[in-house]
């Protein structure tokens, strides 16, 4: 049988980057239509979704970490499994606690909260791909987010004069309208869990933990909650950190800065109870909403 | 449009357009009314026409003047039941329509729609001045098969429409370079696009850009073109038009149309997020203004259907090469041979190449660049630089042109139907592209960005304004607490009282209003998922006691809204099919 269709060969010959290009261009229409009506049934379906949290529930210990990667796909993953993933999970300083991570991705992503640790199981579930990262857990010796209440909380004010602050059933109470506790903060459009406090110009917030049982680091998370206060502010918010009276440094802290890990190494204290001190203080106080959380751990 | 519009939710905007143009309606009732009572005058009183056109008066009245029109002629009325307490006007009485539409949504949009439609055919015109009837085929079809687009031109909003007027006012310039008529009607035209959005602001230095290339010989021997007459006609006309159409300037022109300026000029940059950050301040540091200077060059890229784009950069090869190769020239694009020796006013480019390229070009990048300045607010994402569009598919035209020309060549015996064969091919992309996103045409990327779930991963926008919520409306029905304390989050109080009026929510649907203190007070809540809205889930998080939702609705498995419900005891199992995927 003959070919239907016959080309004009010596047309073809002295064109031939125009052949290129129109061959290129048919071929790129032909890709995308069937791309497009692919792609919907390569998505992860319910039944995807319903198969792969099975899984991570009939395995799950307690002390595990679910993520799901790309991230925008953990509403999906909480729908499934949020009665693992407590408001304590969900909103974590990071994963450096987690020895075990459960994640569920989709087109090959990989969570940021598996860096460093390798893979001990794979499973697939249609479209989704559920696997078990193992790494040394942090061992953290003080939490000060959950241990806020230990802490001794003041004033300084610009005079130098200091003011202790009062321990309320849910926060510390200051004089001047300041007040510090435990909060869930978005910090960079994620939800952190935090102590939060709103600093104010020309005093100095401070809070000392005693006998703190140190590890080789101290780890500080520092942010500035709310978007919208974010963008009605411009102020910075510093927190000088000082153990037994010696300064480690200090953490400037902006609208843009994000939600920043600092370390500090300690491993010259450890196992030595000691004072740890944060002051915070800002430039300009206005729509400045300041968050951190630290720990006292060995990486 | 008409047959699938009722699948796209109703956003912040278009519900305050709904009420709008209702009330604007109810004006032209009053009018009608005080005339037959013997008081014509009272409607136009300072405090009548203040008192309805002061709603919405940051926008030109012209849509919503055609929404609350379509409205009055094509609704199902129903209106003097249960639903009367909803419309922003007294209803004294039946309405006598032509129901066309069971959804009083639907007849608000149905303006929006029609002009989409003209929209089309004067893509098709606009291209017919430089190509044949095929590949001019092909840039109107492309011209609305574009996902954002085709979103946007279904609603009761003015992006498309503005695309559209657009057109119209690049048309009536283009002909009027050798028509008077069309120099007078430019102006017309003009004043509508005023009227409709304020992008038209910009479309005489686009038009003068063009005039100053053709005319820029008269320059290089140091003489002024003569004004043509469709610039004379615009600053006439255009305003008249705009005056005579929006009756919020008639009892103050000069300070409210200051005040019209000075709000646009100023606008808040609300949130909106681009290659995974959220943008809602100019830039300060140099490398952060640079990112968002490509913010209207990469969302084009990402979102214009890929096919359309190669055809767009073939097609500007065409027009690149049009004074070069005159033997081709004849068999892609159409001649444009001066008409006269000498221009006129009335024919200003009667004597000289009226630079078909240079037009278009102008028209696409006029828009973009707007966009691309750090300083401009990037919220409303590619619909704030639709107005290029049409010109670009017009390009994609000349590149389809230049396809079927060559195929033709290349083929010993091309069969008569070969050019629209390979029309209907160039534009199945787009088309299918367009299916594929409806109704969430606002998180469509395409296949360089990897669809839905690629524009999401490389954290481009993915909706904006609370349309979304839609699709699980009947889930929050079934879900109603007793209390009826129901948190709606970004889909504003003017859109639930209009998904009751279609019937998709019950008459006394509980909303416990807006702001972050009021979600402690819901059982039932949703949160749009955007990017700078994860307060907001923090909030629903605590007020709930948990981080579980009870639904998430998706589009390729990309979540776009979430509920939660308060007291929800935790699930040891999944629960049975909860979660809803767009088909």
């Amino acid at each position: 049988m003959a070919f239907p269709v016959s080309f004009d060969l010596d047309f073809l010959r002295r064109r031939r980057l125009s052949v290129v290009v129109a061959v290129a261009i048919v071929l790129l229409a032909l890709v995308e239509t069937v791309n497009a009506f692919v792609a919907p049934f390569r998505a992860p379906t319910e039944k995807d979704w319903v198969a792969a949290a099975a899984k991570v529930r009939a395995q799950f210990r307690p002390g595990d970490l679910i993520v799901a990667a790309p991230a925008w796909a953990d509403p999906i993953m909480r729908q499934q499994l949020g009665d693992l993933v407590p408001l304590a999970v969900a909103g974590r300083m990071d994963a450096a606690r987690y020895g075990r991570i459960w994640e569920i991705s989709q087109r090959g992503a990989r969570a940021a909260d598996t860096a460093g640790a390798r893979v001990v199981d794979t499973s697939r579930h249609g479209a989704l791909t559920v696997k078990r990262w193992e790494k040394p857990a942090a061992q953290v010796t003080f939490d000060f987010l959950a241990e806020w209440h230990r802490a001794e909380v003041s004033v300084v004010n610009a005079d130098g004069t200091e003011v202790p602050c009062t321990l309320g059933p849910n926060r510390w109470q200051c004089l001047g309208g300041s007040s510090l506790g435990p909060e869930l903060l978005e910090i960079d459009t994620t939800l952190r869990n935090g102590l939060g406090v709103e600093p104010v110009e020309g005093k100095t917030l401070v809070l000392e933990y005693k006998n703190v049982p140190l590890a080789s680091e101290l780890v500080v998370a520092t942010g500035l909650h709310s978007v919208w206060l974010r963008k009605l502010g411009d102020g910075k918010v510093r927190m000088r950190v000082l153990v037994d009276g010696h300064e480690m440094g200090t953490i400037e802290t902006s609208s843009t800065s994000g939600w920043s890990l600092d370390r500090f190494g300690t491993s010259a204290l450890e196992g030595q109870p000691v004072t740890w001190r944060f002051e915070i203080t800002t430039d300009k106080s206005a729509s400045r909403h300041f968050g951190f959380a630290a720990e006292a751990r060995s990486p | 449009m008409v047959s699938v519009e009722g699948r796209q939710g109703i956003g912040r905007d278009e519900s305050q357009y709904f009420r709008a143009g209702e009330r604007y309606w109810g004006w032209f009732e009053s009018v009608w009314n005080n005339l037959r009572a013997g008081h014509p005058g009272r409607a136009f009183s300072r405090a009548s026409v203040d008192g309805i056109w002061e709603d919405n008066h940051e926008h030109p009245p012209l849509m919503k003047i055609l929404f609350g029109v379509s409205w009055r002629l094509f609704h199902t009325c129903d209106c003097t039941g249960p639903k009367r307490g909803l419309h922003p006007i007294p209803i004294t009485g039946r309405h006598v329509t032509l129901p066309l539409f069971g959804r009083e949504s639907s007849a608000f949009r149905f303006p929006a729609i029609l002009l989409a439609g003209l929209g089309v055919a004067l893509a098709y015109w606009l291209a017919r001045r430089v190509l044949r009837p095929t590949p001019a085929a092909v840039a109107a079809v492309l011209s609305v098969a574009q996902p954002h687009y085709f979103f946007h031109a279904q609603i009761s909003c003015f992006d498309a429409p503005i695309t559209v007027m657009a057109v119209l006012v690049a048309l009536a310039y283009w002909k009027s370079l050798r028509s008077r008529r069309w120099g007078i009607l430019c102006g017309v035209f003009w004043g509508l696009a005023l009227a409709t959005k304020h992008n038209a602001w910009f479309f005489p230095v686009f038009l003068a850009a063009h005039y100053l290339w053709i005319r820029r010989g008269d320059l290089r021997r140091l003489r002024l073109p003569r004004p043509p007459l469709a610039f004379v006609s615009m600053a006439t006309l255009g305003p008249l038009v705009l005056f005579i159409l929006w009756p919020w300037l008639w009892h103050a022109p000069v300070p409210r149309t200051r005040a019209w300026i000075e709000r646009h000029l100023q606008h808040e940059h609300y949130n909106f997020e681009y290659l995974g950050r959220n943008w809602n301040l100019p830039p300060k540091e140099p490398s952060l203004r640079l990112l968002r200077a490509t913010f209207p060059f990469v969302s084009t890229v990402f979102t214009v259907p890929v096919t359309t784009l190669a055809l767009s950069a073939l097609g500007t090869v065409v027009f690149l090469r049009r004074r070069r190769r005159g033997s081709e020239r004849s068999q892609v694009l159409l001649e444009d041979a001066p008409t006269a020796f000498h221009p006129s006013w009335v024919r200003p480019g009667a004597d000289v190449d009226r630079a078909p390229g240079v037009f278009l070009a102008i028209h696409i990048a006029g828009p973009i660049a707007m966009v691309a300045l750090p300083s401009t607010p990037v919220f409303g994402g590619v619909k704030h630089f639709l107005p290029a569009m049409p010109f670009l598919c017009v390009v994609a035209g000349a590149g389809a042109a230049w396809l079927i020309d060559f195929s033709r060549k290349l083929l010993a015996t091309p069969s008569r139907a070969l050019p629209a064969a390979l029309a209907g091919f160039l534009c199945l992309p787009a088309v299918a592209e367009t299916v594929r996103s409806h109704p969430d045409g606002l998180g469509h990327y395409n296949l360089l960005a990897g669809g839905f779930a690629g524009g999401a991963s490389l954290g481009m926008n993915r909706q904006f304004w609370g349309y979304s919520a839609l699709p699980i409306l009947p889930w929050m029905v079934a879900h109603r607490p007793p209390s009826n304390r129901i948190y709606w989050h970004d889909v504003l109080h003017d859109a639930i009282v209009m998904y009751s009026r279609d019937g998709r929510l019950p008459l006394g649907i509980g909303d416990v209003g807006v702001g972050e203190q009021v979600l402690e007070q819901s059982e039932l809540g949703i949160v749009i998922l955007e990017k700078h809205f994860t307060i907001y889930e923090g909030l629903a998080w605590q007020a709930y006691r948990t981080t579980q939702p009870s639904i998430v609705y998706t589009h390729e498995g990309v979540p776009f809204v979430v509920a939660y419900e308060r007291h929800a005891a935790p699930r040891v199992s999944p629960p049975p099919q909860p979660e809803i995927f767009a088909p």
